[in-house]
Parts: structure tokens; C-alpha cells; sequence
């Protein structure tokens, strides 16, 4: 965390910077105004530390425009995180009570059910149909995108670590929501009592190691638990890297065609995971990978970020339309990226002109192709 | 300022137009569109300052809809601050006397690529960066490649005149612009032709070209492409002074050899911006070429001018400083704890002048501006056979706001005195804006009086952009 004067100091700066990076923010891309830009949101905050113009309404709107992707930081040659930034405010806001209401509807879906999705917490593993046997443990800790939304997801994940990999594969009943969609939103307490039950649940359980599918809660599992004290006492991987790992297990070009592959921003540029994907959609594909103009710490989020898509549906969709449009410009068969959130608006947006999948999904895929063949 | 009666009636009015999520009076939009990236804004923002706000931002979607918008701001006499990217360096976009914001960002379309004739046609608010990759990804370059490419936008760039860092090769957007569709400040809509040349009158859409929002909004335009270059070679020459680095600079461009990239950095500019990464001895001058084409042409082209080079006491370089350059060319333009600390304030005057007078403008506006506790170094880029431009940079700290402004307002005037004086113009592409308006009557003698008359033709309600380019000033 960064603290006050650390974030004055660079709203500071950043709120008159000739808008180096603004060419790149998704929502100055959805807006097309000054007002959802690195700039502007420090502007509005540099104001309101200055005195000059107190956080209105407005400028709070602004702050939650934000889809936290961190593509600015990318542009930025001064390092000046606006997501953290942004994140930080929104913290203050939420203590003040003067958060959008949509997120205070999510927040409470979390606190009740354990997802923000106000689904049964009883349905969350639904979709499991059958424990593996494996010698070893692992826990697939699946997230709640995976569990409500994206259940192939979930299945492909899970039943590539128990049958493709040979894994003793522990999904629990009691796993909730990782947190992430409150850490971004600024609902720290809320986020921390389920970061505590979490951990607790996770430690108590005996297993090598933590797998996910879905990167905002590697992101959170990794880096936002340890910054808060939370200390799992097994490592966390994420599914790519996992897969990584084994490569030779998989079906070397099984699958007819070519990909191009989406960055997840928490998974590249928050948690640096660029190759372990693509080395695994490189093996797959027949055809092999195709990247898209903007790839790696320069790709284009999705639009699902942050709270955008429940607060701003509109503009999520507008931003995810942009990115399948750049990955058909690759003309590439496939869109493939590793993250739950992210597939299910490119999916959403694909029309059906290009087919998205999720890494998994894939991998479960090229193992069904090759079993016909 | 609007009073809150026809505020509320012009609100309801615009957004049958364009759309009531397309128009907003909160006061945190107005602030955060407001600015430019004038450093004298810049500087301001900082110090906690608020700057001029709009009444209202209107964000049209079309041609039509900012011809409607202009109708009703004529007929309520209301002023109109046209938008491009908003990072001109003149305070273009401040709305001084309140009013209405436009901002033409959502009109971002490429409309059409003509492959025989090699050009494009695009709306106005297209940033430089999408309509540059866009003809990119179909083997052609706009040849436009100014540092403000990912911020500003077509329609800012033509309403600015300004020139990218190859205009040596490639030419200035207004040699880069065949036609253009505007908007007058009653609504009308007019089209210049997209053509090579004409002989049917004088040539209107240069009437509009560096206008900066003070005679219609540029709305459309249809600007030249050039082929990617197959080969770009970069070659850096180092001089004893600027007197030889501008004597070899003349002999290769009156030769008939048109590099891409042209710059010459004095001793300081050297010191600051090249001695740092190369090793150079003190006092000498750094000239960066680049070359763009045809290999044979390249390599031909890059040799002469090595040769030239030599001729006039260079040293050679080779291609380090100048593909450094090229490479971390946005780099200079970010704000760090040193430029932003405290008080501080830089600038940029971009003169240019013929080469009878170019290093007498040099000198003495030089010595002008060091007389006011400013830290001055300068480059001569975007030169051509019988001239060029030099970017006068200077920069101050001061210990209170107060000083600080005013410091920078001094080294201004004194500045500009020196360069009319010597016969230069004060500015080759950055334009007037409110930094340079007052200027103006100083700059163009008696001549101004024709622009103000055409002003009060096109304008007679003076609701566009008033107060900048020195016109539309009131009490
Ligand atoms: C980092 C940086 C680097 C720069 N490098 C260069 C450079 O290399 N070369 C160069 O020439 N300049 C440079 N500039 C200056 C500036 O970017 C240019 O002058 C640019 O052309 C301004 O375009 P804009 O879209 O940002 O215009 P804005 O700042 O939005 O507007 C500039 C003026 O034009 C008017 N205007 C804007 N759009 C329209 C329109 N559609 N119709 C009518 N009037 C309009 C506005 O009212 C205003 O008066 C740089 C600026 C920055 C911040
Ligand atoms: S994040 Fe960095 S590059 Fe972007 S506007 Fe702020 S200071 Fe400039
Ligand atoms: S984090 Fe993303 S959405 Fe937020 S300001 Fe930066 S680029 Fe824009």
C-alpha cells in the first residue's frame, strides 16, 4: 500500500502530465472525455488534497470509472500507479459511505453468500461431479466466475489436474469469494473477514499446493493476503503455470487452427505470468499463436475490471467489443485467454465471429481431439 | 459566464442534439477538460490553482450535430471552445469566457483509405496514434510525427499547423492536408476539396489551417500517405559550435537532400540531452540526421551528407545519439520530481526564421532570456533549404507562485521582442493559443488587421474561441 503522502506527491505530478498515456486507457477509449483518464483521476485527487475542489459526486464517478488495469503504468515512465492510486481513494470512500450503490448491492452478496453474484453459497460447487484420486493433493481453489458463470471452466480445470495430471484434485464446499472484487472496490474490512476464513479453510487443509483458474484471486491469494499479515503455508499457483510445468504431457498441435491470446491484466501485468500461457496455447495449436498488436503489458484489458461491468455495463461491453475486434484482426480461429472474467465478456462480445475459450477449456479440448484421432 | 436561466435552456436545447449523456455541467468535468497542456497551466494545476472552467461540455457524435451546436451558441451569442486532444502547448482549449466546451473526441472514424491516390480521409477527433496505426496496418504512414501523436488529434493538429519531427521529409501538416470539411460559426458546412494542387482561387482550406477554433471547427479532412520507408538509417555529427552544424544543415538540404529527422542541439541541449548517454566534449554541438526510403536511395543520400558533414568539422557519430533520440523521443515530455518540483516552470518557443536570420534570432533571444534567472538550451529542427525552426527551451524555479509566473511571463515578452526583432516568427507549429495572443498585432504589423476582418465576417457574434490567436479579446 502506498500512503497519503507517497500518493500526494505523484497526483501531484501525474494530475499535469501532458496525457502520456491516455492513449491506452480503455475507459478514455470508451468515454472518448478528459474526465475517465490517469490524468483526470489524478487531477480530481490532487484537487481534493489541495482543497482546490472537494471529491463531488462527479469526481467519485470518475474514480470508480477505473477498471484498475494498470495499462497506464505500462505508458508511464515516472511508474505512477494510478490503480493503486485509484484504489487507495476508493478505500476512503467506501469508510465515508459515499460508494456508487450498485457495489454496495455486490458487497453485500459477498458478506451474505460469499459471491457477488447473490447465488446459493450451497450451489458453489455444483458443478463438481467427481473427486480425483491422485497421489497427491492439490486444492483447486476455483473462485466464483468459475463456480456460477464459467462452469466449463471450472470442470476443464479440474478434471485436467486430476486426469491429465494425476492429482488428488480437493475443491471445498466452504471456499468463498477470494475478495478481490472488494479489495478493487475499496471494501477492505469486508474483504479482510473473507481473506481470514479463507486462509483459515486453506491452511487447515493438507495439500502440496493451491491451484486457480481465475488470476484476480491469484492475485489476491499471492499479494494482497501477505500484504495484509495473511499467510497461506502452501504455495499458490495458477493453472497456466501448472500446465507450464507438465508440457509434455500435453498433446503436442492437437488442436486444427491458430490462437491469438488475451493478456488478463491481473495475470500479466499484475502478477508478470506472460510466457507459461502462451508456451501452452504454442504446444496446442496446430497452426501455433498469433499475437495481437497490443499483447503482453501492453494488451488492452477486457472491460470486466473493477466493478465497471456491474456499474457501467455499457462501457464494459464497448471496451471487450474493442478487444475482440483487435484479436479477428489477427485472423486467428481462436481467442483464447486464462481467466474466467476475461472469457466471459470476450464471449459475450465475440458474436460468435470469433470462438473464445478459456486456457483450460482449451486444454481440455485438444485432449478430446486427440482422443478421436 | 452563461447566467443560470439560458444555461439551463442551452443544456436542454443541446442535448436534443447530441444526446443527454453528451452533455454535462458538472463542475468536476468542466475542471478536468478544461486544460491544454500549456506549462504555464501545468505549472498552475500543481500549485493547487483552479483554472477558467466552461459552462457545459457538448460531446457531438457527427458533422451535423456540431453544426447544430454552433447554430444555437450563434444564435445565444454564447462562446464556443473548440477540443481537439487537448494537449496543445498554447492554452488553446481554456474557455476564458466560459460557455460551451466542444469536444470533438467521439467523432474518431477513418472513413475512407484511397490506395491509388494514396490518401485518407478521417474525422477530426481521431487521435494521431489510432489513425497512424490504422494506415499502418495498411503498409502506409501519415508521414505526421509529432511527440503529441498519442494525445492529439487530427483535427487539433490542423487546427494548430503544426509539424512533426520528420517535416523535413514528409512537410507540415498543412502540406500534408489536401481537403477538409468545417463547420462555420453559423452552422454552415463547407468542403475544400481534397485535391493535389488548384488554381481555382486562393486556397481556402489554409484559411482554416492554424485557425485554432477562432473561425470553425475542422471536422473532416483528407490528408496524404506515404509507403512505410523501406529503409530508415540514423547518422549523428558532432560540431564545434552551431555556426557549422547549420552551415553543413544548409549545404545537404539546398543540395536536394531531404533527411527525414534534422536537429541540431546547441552546447547546453547537448550537455543536458545527449552528453548524459555519449560521450561528447564540452561546448560541442550534436546534429541528428535520419534518412528515410529506397535503400539506394537511403544509403546514397546518408553518405553525401556524412561527407558534408566532415566538410564543415564534424565529428562522426555515427548512428547512437540520433537513433536515441528517435527511440526515447516521448521521453522528455513526462513529468519528473526535478521539472515538477516547487515552483517550477519550462517552456518551449518554437520560432523560425530564414537563414539570413535564423543565428542572429538564436543569439539574441538567447541572451534575452537568460537575463531572467532561466536556464535556456535549444535545438534547430524541422529545417528546410531556406530556413528552419529553433526550440528555445528555458526553465526557471522560483520560490513563490507569484515570482514564478511572472518569471516565465518575462522571459515571454523578452523573448518574443528579441525574435521579432531579429526578424524570426514566434512560432513554427505550436500555434498562438492564449500563450502567444498578445502578440499577435506585434507579429503581423498592419497585416493583422485582414485576419481580424475576416474574423468579424465569418464570426460577427464572436462566439469562437474568443480571446486566442489575439482575436475576440474582450475587456
Ligand atoms: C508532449 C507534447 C509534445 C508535442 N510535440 C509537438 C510536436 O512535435 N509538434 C507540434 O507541432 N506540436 C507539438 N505539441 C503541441 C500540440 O500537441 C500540437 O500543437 C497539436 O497540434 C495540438 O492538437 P490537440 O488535438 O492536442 O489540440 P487541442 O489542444 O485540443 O487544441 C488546440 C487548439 O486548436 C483548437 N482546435 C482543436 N481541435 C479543433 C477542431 N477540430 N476544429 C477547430 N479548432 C480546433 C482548440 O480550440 C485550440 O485552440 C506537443 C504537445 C505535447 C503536450
Ligand atoms: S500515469 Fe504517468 S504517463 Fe499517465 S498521465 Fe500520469 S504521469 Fe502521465
Ligand atoms: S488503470 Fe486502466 S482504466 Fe484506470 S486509469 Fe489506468 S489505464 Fe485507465
Amino acid at each position: 500500500m502506498i500512503d497519503n503522502d507517497e500518493i500526494a506527491g505523484q497526483v501531484r505530478m501525474c494530475a499535469a502530465c501532458p496525457k502520456m498515456c491516455r492513449h491506452v486507457c480503455p475507459t478514455f477509449f470508451a468515454w472518448r472525455s478528459d474526465s475517465p483518464t490517469p490524468h483526470g483521476r489524478a487531477l480530481i485527487i490532487h484537487y481534493n488534497n489541495t482543497g482546490t475542489q472537494r471529491l463531488d459526486s462527479r469526481g467519485i464517478e470518475v474514480l470508480y470509472q477505473c477498471l484498475e488495469c494498470s495499462h497506464c503504468l505500462t505508458w508511464c515512465l515516472p511508474e505512477i500507479d494510478i490503480a493503486s492510486i485509484v484504489e487507495a481513494t476508493r478505500r476512503q470512500i467506501v469508510d465515508a459511505g459515499s460508494q456508487p450503490e450498485g457495489l454496495i448491492e455486490m458487497a453485500r452478496s459477498i458478506e451474505t453468500h460469499h459471491n457477488p453474484f447473490e447465488e446459493a453459497h450451497s450451489e458453489r460447487t455444483s458443478w463438481v461431479k467427481e473427486k480425483g484420486s491422485g497421489a497427491k493433493s492439490v486444492i483447486y481453489f476455483a473462485g466464483c466466475t468459475a463456480s456460477y458463470r464459467e462452469q466449463s471452466i471450472a470442470e476443464s480445470t479440474a478434471s485436467i489436474l486430476s486426469e491429465t495430471l494425476g492429482y488428488d484434485v480437493i475443491v471445498s464446499d466452504e471456499e468463498w469469494c477470494c475478495g478481490s472484487p472488494l479489495l478493487r472496490t475499496g471494501h477492505y474490512e469486508l474483504a479482510l473477514e473473507t481473506a481470514r476464513h479463507n486462509v483459515d479453510l486453506l491452511n487447515s487443509v493438507d495439500a502440496e499446493s493451491i491451484i486457480v483458474s481465475c488470476p484476480g484471486c491469484l492475485r489476491v491469494l499471492t499479494q494482497d493476503y501477505p500484504e495484509h499479515g495473511l499467510k497461506l503455508n502452501k504455495p499458490v499457483f495458477h493453472i497456466s503455470q501448472v500446465l507450464q510445468e507438465r508440457i509434455e504431457t500435453l498433446p503436442s498441435g492437437a488442436v486444427d487452427g491458430t490462437a491469438t491470446y488475451h493478456d488478463p491484466c491481473h495475470l500479466g501485468r499484475h502478477c508478470g505470468i506472460y510466457d507459461p500461457p502462451r508456451d501452452v496455447v504454442e504446444r496446442l495449436m496446430g497452426g501455433g499463436l498469433v499475437e495481437m498488436e497490443h499483447n503482453r503489458d501492453d494488451a488492452m484489458c477486457c472491460g470486466n475490471g473493477a466493478g465497471l461491468r456491474t456499474l457501467f455495463p455499457d462501457k464494459a461491453r464497448e471496451i471487450g467489443t474493442e478487444r475482440v475486434e483487435q484479436a479477428i484482426r489477427t485472423d486467428a480461429d481462436f481467442l483464447i485467454t486464462a481467466c474466467p472474467f476475461c472469457k466471459n465478456l470476450l464471449d459475450a462480445q465475440s458474436l460468435e465471429r470469433i470462438e473464445v475459450i478459456d486456457l483450460p477449456e482449451l486444454v481440455k479440448r485438444a485432449g478430446q481431439q486427440e482422443g478421436q484421432e | 459566464m452563461v447566467d443560470a436561466e439560458t444555461l439551463s435552456i442551452l443544456k436542454t436545447r443541446l442535448s436534443d442534439v447530441v444526446g443527454e449523456a453528451n452533455v454535462s455541467t458538472s463542475v468536476s468535468d468542466m475542471i478536468l477538460n478544461a486544460h491544454d497542456a500549456w506549462p504555464l497551466s501545468e505549472a498552475r494545476i500543481r500549485a493547487g490553482e483552479l483554472l477558467p472552467t466552461a459552462d457545459m461540455i457538448v460531446f457531438p457524435a457527427t458533422t451535423e450535430e456540431v453544426a447544430e451546436v454552433l447554430k444555437i451558441a450563434n444564435e445565444t451569442s454564447v462562446p464556443v471552445t473548440p477540443i481537439g486532444g487537448g494537449a496543445g502547448t498554447c492554452g488553446g482549449t481554456l474557455p476564458i469566457y466560459g460557455g460551451i466546451q466542444l469536444d470533438i473526441k467521439r467523432m474518431d472514424r477513418v472513413l475512407h483509405i484511397d490506395h491509388e491516390s494514396l490518401t485518407v480521409t478521417a474525422e477530426g477527433g481521431i487521435v494521431g496514434i489510432e489513425l497512424e496505426e490504422a494506415v499502418n496496418r495498411n503498409g502506409y504512414t501519415t508521414g505526421h510525427t509529432p511527440t503529441s501523436l498519442r494525445a492529439s488529434n487530427l483535427g487539433g493538429f490542423i487546427a494548430t499547423r503544426s509539424g512533426g519531427s520528420m517535416s523535413s521529409l514528409y512537410g507540415k501538416i498543412e502540406d500534408l492536408t489536401l481537403g477538409l470539411e468545417v463547420v462555420l460559426p453559423d452552422g454552415r458546412v463547407i468542403e475544400c476539396k481534397a485535391l493535389p494542387r488548384h488554381s481555382v482561387g486562393p486556397d481556402l482550406k489554409n484559411l482554416f489551417i492554424g485557425s485554432e477554433g477562432t473561425l470553425g471547427v475542422i471536422t473532416r479532412a483528407t490528408m496524404k500517405l506515404f509507403p512505410i520507408p523501406e529503409k530508415r538509417s540514423f547518422r549523428s555529427m558532432c560540431f564545434p559550435d552551431v555556426h557549422s552544424g547549420l552551415g553543413a544543415i544548409k549545404e545537404i538540404l539546398q543540395s536536394g537532400i531531404f533527411p527525414s529527422v534534422v536537429r541540431l542541439y546547441d552546447a547546453n541541449d547537448t550537455a543536458m540531452s545527449v552528453s548524459v548517454h555519449f560521450d561528447v566534449e564540452e561546448g560541442d554541438c550534436m546534429l541528428m540526421l535520419a534518412f528515410d526510403g529506397l535503400p539506394e536511395k537511403v544509403d546514397l543520400e546518408e553518405q553525401l551528407s556524412a561527407e558534408i558533414c566532415l566538410k564543415h568539422g564534424a565529428k562522426d557519430y555515427n548512428e547512437g545519439p540520433s537513433k536515441r533520440w528517435w527511440e526515447h523521443r516521448y521521453d522528455m515530455y513526462y513529468p519528473t520530481k526535478f521539472t515538477t518540483a516547487g515552483y517550477s516552470i519550462g517552456d518551449t518557443i518554437d520560432i523560425v526564421a530564414t537563414y539570413d536570420k535564423l543565428e542572429d534570432v538564436y543569439h539574441s533571444m538567447k541572451a534575452a532570456m537568460e537575463a531572467h534567472d532561466a536556464v535556456v538550451m535549444s535545438h534547430f529542427s524541422h529545417m528546410y533549404p531556406n530556413g528552419g525552426s529553433i526550440y528555445m527551451i528555458f526553465f526557471t524555479s522560483q520560490p513563490t507562485a507569484e515570482e514564478a509566473w511572472a518569471t516565465y511571463k518575462r522571459i515571454w515578452d523578452d523573448g518574443i521582442e528579441a525574435c521579432l526583432k531579429a526578424g524570426g516568427a514566434m512560432s513554427h507549429q505550436h500555434g498562438v493559443g492564449l500563450s502567444r495572443s498578445t502578440y499577435m498585432e506585434g507579429e503581423w504589423g498592419a497585416a493583422f488587421s485582414v485576419i481580424r476582418q475576416i474574423k468579424e465576417v465569418l464570426d460577427p457574434n464572436g462566439i469562437m474561441n474568443p480571446g486566442k490567436v489575439g482575436l475576440g479579446v474582450r475587456e
